[in-house]
């Protein structure tokens, strides 16, 4: 008997979806207040514009094509996902006035349990998935990779795109092992980090001010400036909606990191989204709901890709 | 086959994939550094399996562009203000195809490049290769001729051309000069039927028509006039062989006039005698009344026309006029003429020769005579005789004795009878009446050679959509039959909707110029497609859409500017520019 692999007629998307949430928690989290105030009273800050010329907005999405099962005679059935990543970047051109959907990459993977790692066969001209394995058999870890994936392959573009010189905007908290010009760009608040006597100041802000500048660090490992800003005014909110935290490496000094701030608070406000258009108004921006939606696109058909894959494996023998 | 669709070089977009594309039509994705525009003629190979190489040609109907990305209305400004929003914007055409080569119906395959068809593959793409004989008609948006096939108008495939627009913007009578033109001047295209071809034209409106052979003084403003000439192969001059005719002025004493207001120089006035009125039967066409149908009024006319001809004798030393006598049993000698008897009432008009009908009808003592009326109601012969009197009245002065002044078809290629200035009734008359003289001599010959045009406006006046009359049926007649007997109508109308159907349906070729809005969702003008339609309404004078059988998509073309004046202050006096351009 030998192996063979299947491909699951359960919807790849059973189970639990498994949303990222590399939020430090507040309970981990060692947050320094004063670093910019210096313990004066917080006030809300007015960004300014630094005559940004360009600002690299990146976004990534993620899906699943297939569970696909390695039928092993000694191990037993081996779990496995096949996924396809895309993601990218607009570039905003300050002078032009134009946002360019710049970079758009598709990596598409096939994540086995157990430590197993078999050759997908190609399914179709660009249905190439790359095998790779983590040693658990629980379920969670293999989407606990994709998303791994996704943040390097998101973390990677960012730092390119700021060695290009564009001011960058990343989806989520940042990696900051690197002292670059990207700002994480946190649309929801799950995790409060500020102190009650703060929090006044969040709800002081007006669109296009930020509070200051608090520090924190997970485990003492490292440290990340952040500070939280408003988009927009929004009608009948609540004194948290319409604010997005945003954080940057902590490896600049204490003034780099502020015209950061200040430079990105100015300039957020105009890339917020309307309601009535998203969901996610105002914290997703326009133009990376418009990356995202290109980016799925570029996925392909999931129907399409779906059958595909059942049609390149149908009980394929392996080697 | 040229190389013109195997290099992507020079392409202007690819077949659109997001929808199906069919065998009348698809969409094209222009790149982003080119263009197409309305009417300009596209093609595309496909490649097929088991077929091999398949050329689809096709038209441009419409021309869209949009922001791809932007999803809702308020994202314009998003991309065009801001520019916070990603988005491209893209330029697509509508094509619907005219042609594909070879004949196999499939349709043609997303993502391949579209080219402009030029040199033969324009020619394809309008069928010109397959015209035996191929008449320039105009141009279309890239300045090339658009032919028509002369078969479908000439009476070997087809015949009859109806020209349909609004009036006012003068596009209609223009256009259908300028095919005569074409058709008199491309002699090397229109063969055998070119010797001898002769055209009949009737000014309706204006003063339009009376210098077609004068040149026209603002031909020479614009270089392009010539140009476009030019390309149609025909020398920019007047009509060469031109002979005008007009009804005789109602005061002209002795001396006859010709009844026109600006041209008198070259007119020549025309008017029928009580002879040839009664040998040529011309009484029917003084009852043209539509409504004139309902009633008994055409049984009396038949009586009384079958009545004039057994009766009338010419008279001695007055050509022309006629006497009324009682025919013997076997009727009058051909070819006698009588003196008249003293107090007998001698024929030489139309008053004089009613007068010497109502004794018979409605004689003042006594009853009607049964052989001039039949059994009909005395209702109806007053009505018969109020109509007499009337067209009395109305065109009295067409008939009159004298020297014979019938219209002489044959003294030029062009005939121009002007009308403009008599009444409905007297235009009707003497549209009956040239008609049936062209139609019956055409008829005696029983040759299709050689051709005879009739170029006739407002068609809805003598071919009404409702009612009968002697001038519709003749209309009717000629539209059926014309095409095999060498009678080509060319009819132009306001609305087609109001022309009988019969007439409408034998017209192979057809011409709209600019129509009004309610009257272009006609089922008239079914064989436009919609965009075309829609554009009907916003046509400019020179530009018209053209249907003929052999291609199955109508095409918009311009003609060129006249040569000829059209009217008095255009006429160019001598050493005019008009010769420097040429």
């Amino acid at each position: 008997m030998r192996r063979r692999l299947y491909v699951e007629n359960w919807a790849p998307h059973y189970g639990s979806p498994f949303e990222a949430d590399d939020e430090v928690s507040p309970a981990t989290a060692e947050v320094q207040l004063e670093v910019e105030s210096k313990g004066k009273p917080w006030q809300p800050r007015a960004g300014y514009d630094g005559g940004v010329e360009s600002i690299a907005f990146i976004d990534g999405v993620r899906r699943i094509d297939a569970r696909v099962t390695i039928d092993d005679p000694e191990l037993g059935p081996v779990p496995g996902i096949c996924i396809s990543l895309a993601y990218g970047a607009v570039i905003w051109d300050a002078r032009a006035r134009r946002s360019e959907i710049a970079e758009a990459r598709v990596q598409r993977l096939a994540i086995f349990a157990q430590g197993q790692s078999v050759a997908v066969p190609q399914a179709g001209p660009t249905l190439r998935y790359r095998s790779e394995s983590v040693p658990t058999s629980d379920p969670a870890a293999l989407t606990t990779v994709m998303q791994t994936r996704m943040r390097q392959a998101e973390g990677e573009l960012g730092r390119e795109l700021a060695r290009r010189g564009h001011l960058v905007i990343a989806d989520g908290p940042i990696h900051p092992l690197e002292p670059a010009s990207v700002v994480g760009y946190i649309k929801s608040q799950r995790a409060a980090y500020l102190p009650p006597e703060k929090v006044p100041c969040v709800a002081a802000l007006g669109p296009g001010e930020r509070t200051p500048l608090f520090v924190f660090s997970s485990g003492g490992s490292f440290a990340r400036y952040s500070w939280y800003t408003r988009l927009e005014d929004i009608e009948h909110g609540h004194t948290w909606s319409g604010v997005a935290r945003c954080e940057c490496t902590g490896a600049f000094a204490l003034e780099d990191a502020s015209r950061l701030a200040d430079e990105t608070t100015f300039l957020l406000p105009r890339f917020a989204s309307a309601a009535h258009i998203e969901a996610r108004a105002p914290q997703n921006l326009v133009p990376v709901a418009a990356l995202e939606r290109h980016l799925r696109r570029l996925l392909g058909d999931q129907a399409l890709v779906y059958r595909a894959l059942c049609a390149a494996v149908a009980g394929t023998p392996l080697r | 086959m040229s190389d013109d669709t195997k290099s992507p070089h020079d392409s202007v977009g690819r077949v659109m994939g997001t929808e199906h594309t069919t065998t009348q039509e698809f969409r094209v994705a222009l790149d982003s550094d080119n263009y197409l525009q309305l009417d300009d003629l596209v093609v595309v190979r496909s490649d097929i399996p088991r077929l091999g190489e398949l050329h689809t040609y096709g038209v441009v109907t419409e021309t869209e562009a949009i922001y791809e990305g932007a999803t809702f209305e308020s994202d314009t400004h998003r991309i065009a203000a801001d520019g916070i929003l990603p988005a491209q914007k893209v330029r697509s055409a509508h094509v619907a195809v005219t042609r594909v080569h070879p004949e196999v119906w499939v349709a043609p395959d997303p993502g391949q490049p579209v080219f402009r068809a030029a040199g033969v593959q324009r020619e394809r793409a309008l069928y010109v290769d397959e015209m035996e004989r191929p008449l320039p008609v105009g141009v279309g948006r890239d300045g090339q001729a658009v032919f028509v096939d002369l078969d479908f108008f000439d009476g070997r495939k087809g015949g009859h051309m109806s020209i349909s627009g609004i009036s006012g913007v003068a596009t209609k009578t223009s256009f259908a000069l300028f095919f005569l033109r074409m058709l008199t001047a491309r002699r090397d295209v229109v063969g055998a039927g070119a010797t001898n071809l002769r055209v009949l034209v009737f000014n309706v409106k204006g003063e339009d028509l009376l210098w077609l052979d004068k040149r026209n003084a603002h031909f020479a403003r614009d270089k392009k006039h010539a140009d476009t000439w030019k390309v149609l192969g025909v020398e920019p001059a007047p009509f060469p062989s031109v002979a005008f005719w007009a009804p005789p002025r109602r005061q002209s004493s002795d001396a006859v006039v010709p009844d026109t207001g600006s041209r008198h120089q070259d007119v020549s006035a025309f008017r029928w005698t009580p002879r040839e009125l009664i040998d040529e039967g011309l009484l029917r066409f003084l009852f043209t009344d539509a409504s004139d149908a309902r009633n008994q009024i055409p049984f009396i006319e038949e009586r009384v026309r079958h009545q004039l001809s057994r009766w009338a004798v010419d008279v001695a030393g007055r050509p022309g006029a006629v006497v009324l006598r009682q025919p013997p049993p076997g009727g009058h000698p051909r070819r006698t003429t009588v003196k008249p008897a003293p107090g007998e009432l001698v024929i030489d008009d139309l008053s004089t020769l009613v007068e010497a009908i109502e004794p018979h009808i409605d004689p003042e003592d006594g009853e009607p005579d049964r052989a001039w009326t039949g059994r009909v109601q005395a209702g109806t012969l007053s009505a018969f005789l109020r109509r007499l009197h009337a067209a009395v009245h109305r065109l009295g002065h067409l008939i009159k004795a004298g020297e014979s002044r019938r219209i002489d078809r044959q003294k030029a290629q062009v005939t121009v009878v002007a009308i403009q200035t008599l009444h409905e009734l007297a235009q009707r008359f003497v549209v009956g009446a040239l008609l049936d003289e062209t139609f019956r001599h055409k008829e005696q010959s029983g040759q299709r050679l050689p051709l005879s045009a009739i170029v006739l406006d407002e068609l809805n006046k003598y071919a009404p959509r409702e009612g009968t009359s002697p001038l519709k049926d003749m209309l009717v007649d000629i539209a059926q039959r014309g095409r095999s007997l060498g009678v080509l109508l060319v009819g132009a109308q306001q609305t087609a909707s109001r022309v009988s159907p019969e007439v409408m349906e034998n017209a192979s070729i057809r011409v709209v110029g600019r129509l009004d809005a309610a009257e272009a969702e006609r089922a008239e003008y079914g064989w436009m497609l919609p965009a075309t339609r829609a554009r009907a309404r916003l046509l400019k004078p020179g530009t018209m859409v053209l249907s003929q059988p052999s291609i199955p998509v109508p095409l918009v073309l311009t003609f060129p500017f006249p040569p000829w004046a059209t009217r008095r202050e255009e006429v160019a006096e001598d050493g005019d520019a008009f010769d420097e351009i040429l």
